[in-house]
């Protein structure tokens, strides 16, 4: 009969209609960027928990206010010391039984982390690098400083203070470290190719300031004509710089720093250290979640973040831009 | 749109409907959902700025008690006198800066700096740091050239003191005595980490937050601040610093933020900052309950307009099937009247319409059997059998007389008389026809009352193909010989005359018999009153006939008095075998 068929094509169209206004609102609704459900969980895994590292402190400022901004639960976790490499691997084999939807890592070491970084891998979980990466391609970002770029932003401005020609020596920390060795890469890249400079050695402070004041003491009795230094992180620089100030040699042997501290700010001031490169902790938490929340959006993301660094000098030490890098309020 | 075109009336209502209450449902949410958005977003923006206020009151509170901190210090007579050096006495000073520090938590340090070199702060000399000097700060220049004025430094690190802490400064100029010229700058520090816990404790909506900048534009704070410094991040302070209290929203789409100005009348601006996504903080979820309560009501309202709709056509649907039974010719049927006003309206109708073709039906049929008996006896009438006993009677009685002459003729008469009315069966013949057969049928009566009967036929030529009923003439012509003139002494003279008056023929058959009165004449065209003797039953007959063939407007008419004679007068239409109307 005519009249069921009609029927039909009636409830049809009404069904149609319903099905059409139902789409439109939740596809609104989905358009406008409304997540129901969960926030996504990212845990980032970095090399030192301690009150006393600013460095890893203002990075996990950095992390929770991205984490705020992007709607992401972020928990921070590590080890004590960076030095405690068995410490973060049992912190990551926990934090893979918790299945985070990504994981951000600070690793303490280059090598002996990589199982771990398969072991993520396998668990499903996406895996970035935070300030220093694996000997793996599993990571699918590397958010850091560009450290080669920082070292040779030292030798250039050890290089503009230094007249020449002149014997200069970098004091560096843990050899065979990702970072240091591409810090003293660039500074080396930028001295080696200046005719002026003799580069009479790099020497190995271990990060402990004391071994970096006496390698350095030993250093300037040994090259009296030693009129440059850089130190390639803050305890050896900072040790070089009293190294420097015990033996009056102030200004004679100008120094170049990394990183800061309230020590590093007092050689500064005082006319001990001309310069230092500082990173930007903060920008490297914010951007490592800002990453994580790209990737676990299906976005590419570029292999390599550089989050930059920057030369400090006393002259612009109080500058607006510069003293929240090198007075971190806490 | 074929889409959309219904054939029953059901589907269009509900189509319709549908369509309206979907429109309407579209409209209503759309508004209702615009209308609480905006309300909730109005709240939350007015939330805000009342927080800002707060805010605002509670940093100026620090700032006015930095205010009055300075003013103590200043209207002090023992640190004018040891910066102007009339009086050495450094620990006295120390002493009572250290006085005001105790009752002053949020308060860093305070200091005076003469320009004479001396100088002295609540931690004595000692913690000063050796290598900066204290001219070069720009809160120490910005006060010297104030003049007295108070000067408001934006956030930052103090290096003259060694402690390196995070302040916001009040610097101005001590004057001597007489105001008449500078002796150094009163430096008050305020701890920044006060502002920074009040701020950093904000909580507007899940991402947005709270920032100042001075009338420079400079940050004071921001949670943010060194996204800004490495340009990772924007912001508007250019439009806040423009605005000077009040709000407005950026335009950054789905990222838009709605930033809330307050000026804090010492150069500072505080500014709120909430996504506007995010101030309609269940903003999804009531899109979805609207969505989700829109719906609902569409599916019920739909299921109502369709129940409605059928309820309005089953009725008509019921008609719909009573019709069709009337149509197969089923009149004995009845549609239950409905409630519903219009359509019962209609039932009602219906019914009766039903009723009238009924009547009408039975009318037709009850006519049809009165015609056939009218034939019947115009039949009889033609073939009388009286008549032609007598008229037989009188041809013997010729013969037996000899009169050869006279029989031949009304034999002849007889023959011409039967043939006429032998019309090819059909019911209706020209007035030619019916002339003829009447003047047969009187040449017969005429030959057989001899002296006492004559006659007369003067019929307009006009009207003689005009059609009229069969045998009309001769029931008139009877019944004016045997009730008129048979009775009559003397010779009777019967007269037949036709013509036109118009669209009617009229034919009169006229008498000069015994007439009769008017009460007879009365009862004469009144069926059923007809008196016995059956006089009037031929004149009954061919009225009704006329009447029947012809419509009530034809018919018969009887003049006629007493010992006068009698006219009947006969209105036939003017109908001819062209125009065949009246033929049923």
């Amino acid at each position: 009969m005519a009249g069921r068929s009609e029927t039909k094509k009636l409830l049809a169209i009404v069904l149609a209609v319903v099905a059409i206004t139902l789409a439109g609102g939740y596809g609104m609704a989905a358009l406008r960027g409304d997540h129901p459900g969960r926030p996504p969980e990212v845990t980032v895994v970095i090399k030192s928990k301690s009150q006393s590292m600013e460095f890893w402190q203002v990075l996990t400022e950095g992390v929770y206010v991205a984490a705020k901004e992007f709607g992401v639960n972020a928990k921070v976790v590590g080890p004590q010391r960076e030095t405690d490499v068995d410490v973060q691997i049992d912190i990551l084999k926990q934090v893979i039984r918790e299945k985070p939807d990504a994981i951000l890592l600070a690793a303490t070491d280059y090598n002996r982390i990589v199982p771990l970084a398969e072991e993520i891998d396998e668990a499903g979980i996406p895996l970035m690098t935070v300030d220093s990466g694996v000997n793996s391609d599993i990571p699918r970002s590397f958010i850091a400083t560009d450290n080669v770029e920082a070292g040779k932003k030292a030798g250039s401005k050890l290089a503009e203070l230094v007249e020449g020609p002149a014997k200069v020596a970098v004091i560096s920390y843990v050899k065979e470290t990702a970072t240091q060795i591409e810090r003293e890469r660039g500074v080396r890249e930028i001295l080696e190719a200046d005719e002026r400079f003799d580069i009479v050695g790099t020497y190995y402070s271990d990060g402990d300031e004391n071994i970096a004041y006496e390698t350095t003491k030993e250093l300037l009795r040994k090259h009296p004509d030693l009129a440059g230094v850089v130190g390639l992180n803050e305890p050896s620089s900072v040790g070089a710089g009293r190294a420097i100030k015990d033996m009056g040699r102030r200004g004679e042997v100008k120094l170049v720093g990394f990183d800061s501290s309230i020590d590093e700010v007092r050689l500064l001031e005082e006319g001990i250290i001309q310069a230092t490169v500082v990173q930007r902790p903060f920008n490297m938490g914010y951007l490592s979640i800002k990453t994580a929340v790209d990737l676990m959006a299906g976005k590419k993301v570029p292999a390599v973040i550089d989050t930059g660094s920057l030369v400090v000098t006393k002259s612009n030490m109080y500058e607006d831009e510069n003293q929240q890098l090198l007075f971190p309020f806490n | 749109m074929n889409l959309f075109r219904f054939r029953t009336i059901q589907s269009n209502i509900a189509a319709a409907l549908a369509f309206l209450i979907v429109i309407m449902a579209v409209v209503m949410g759309f508004i209702a959902y615009r209308l609480s958005t905006s309300a909730v977003q109005r709240t939350a923006q007015e939330f805000t700025a009342e927080l800002i206020k707060q805010v605002n009151a509670n940093i100026q509170s620090y700032v006015n008690n930095m205010e009055n901190t300075s003013l103590l210090v200043l209207n002090n007579r023992g640190v004018r006198n040891y910066l102007s050096g009339e009086s050495d006495d450094d620990a006295s000073v120390t002493d009572f800066l250290k006085t005001i520090m105790l009752s002053r938590k949020d308060i860093a340090s305070i200091g005076v700096f003469g320009y004479n070199g001396r100088f002295v702060s609540d931690g004595g000399i000692g913690n000063m740091n050796p290598n900066v000097s204290v001219p070069d700060q720009s809160w120490y220049r910005q006060a010297r050239e104030g003049q007295g004025k108070v000067v408001i430094s934006p956030s930052h690190v103090q290096p003259v003191f060694d402690d390196y802490r995070w302040v916001v400064s009040l610097s101005r100029e001590v004057r001597n005595a007489d105001n008449s010229r500078g002796l150094g700058i009163l430096l008050v520090d305020l701890n920044f980490s006060v502002i920074n816990d009040i701020l950093s404790g904000i909580e507007l909506g899940k991402r947005g937050y709270v920032f100042i900048v001075d009338q420079g534009g400079r940050i004071v704070y921001h949670p943010q601040q060194q996204l800004l410094y490495s340009n990772l991040k924007q912001e508007k302070i250019d439009e806040a610093l423009a605005l000077g209290s009040g709000s407005f929203i950026s335009d950054e789409g789905g990222q838009s933020r709605i930033y809330t100005v307050q000026d804090s009348g010492f150069g500072w601006k505080i500014v709120g900052v909430s996504y506007v996504n995010e101030l309609v903080n269940n903003k999804g979820q009531m899109q979805t309950s609207f969505v989700t309560l829109g719906g609902i009501s569409l599916v019920v309202a739909l299921l109502l307009s369709f129940l409605l709709s059928r309820n309005l056509s089953r009725p008509i649907h019921q008609m719909q099937k009573h019709m069709s039974e009337v149509e197969k010719g089923n009149f004995d049927i009845q549609v239950p009247v409905d409630s519903t006003r219009e359509i019962g309206m209609l039932a009602r109708a219906f019914n009766l319409m039903v009723v009238r073709i009924r009547e009408l039906m039975a009318q037709v049929v009850k006519e049809q059997e009165f015609k056939r008996k009218s034939e019947l006896n115009a039949l009889q009438a033609q073939i009388n059998p009286h008549f032609l006993y007598n008229t037989l009677d009188s041809i013997v009685w010729m013969a037996e007389n000899n009169k050869s002459a006279e029989v031949v003729r009304m034999t002849s008469a007889l023959a011409r008389l039967f043939r006429a009315s032998i019309s090819k069966g059909s019911e209706l013949v020209p007035i030619r026809n019916e002339i003829e057969h009447i003047s047969n049928y009187l040449t017969i009566q005429k030959m057989r009352y001899r002296d006492k009967l004559d006659f007369h036929i003067d019929a307009d030529d006009g009207i003689k193909h005009f059609l009229t009923l069969k045998v009309l003439l001769q029931p008139l012509v009877e019944n004016a010989i045997y009730h008129g003139i048979k009775n009559k002494y003397g010779t009777g003279v019967i007269r037949i005359s036709g013509e036109r008056e118009g669209e009617t023929i009229v034919l009169r058959v006229c008498d000069n018999g015994v007439g009769m009165d008017e009460e007879k004449r009365k009862t004469l065209l009144t069926p059923g009153a007809s008196p016995a003797e059956g006089r009037g039953v031929g004149l009954i007959n061919v009225h009704e006939r006329i009447q029947l063939y012809f419509g009530a407007a034809y018919g018969l008419s009887i003049v006629s008095a007493p010992d006068e004679g009698t006219t009947v007068v006969v209105k036939l239409p003017a109908v001819d075998k062209s125009g065949k109307e009246g033929e049923s």
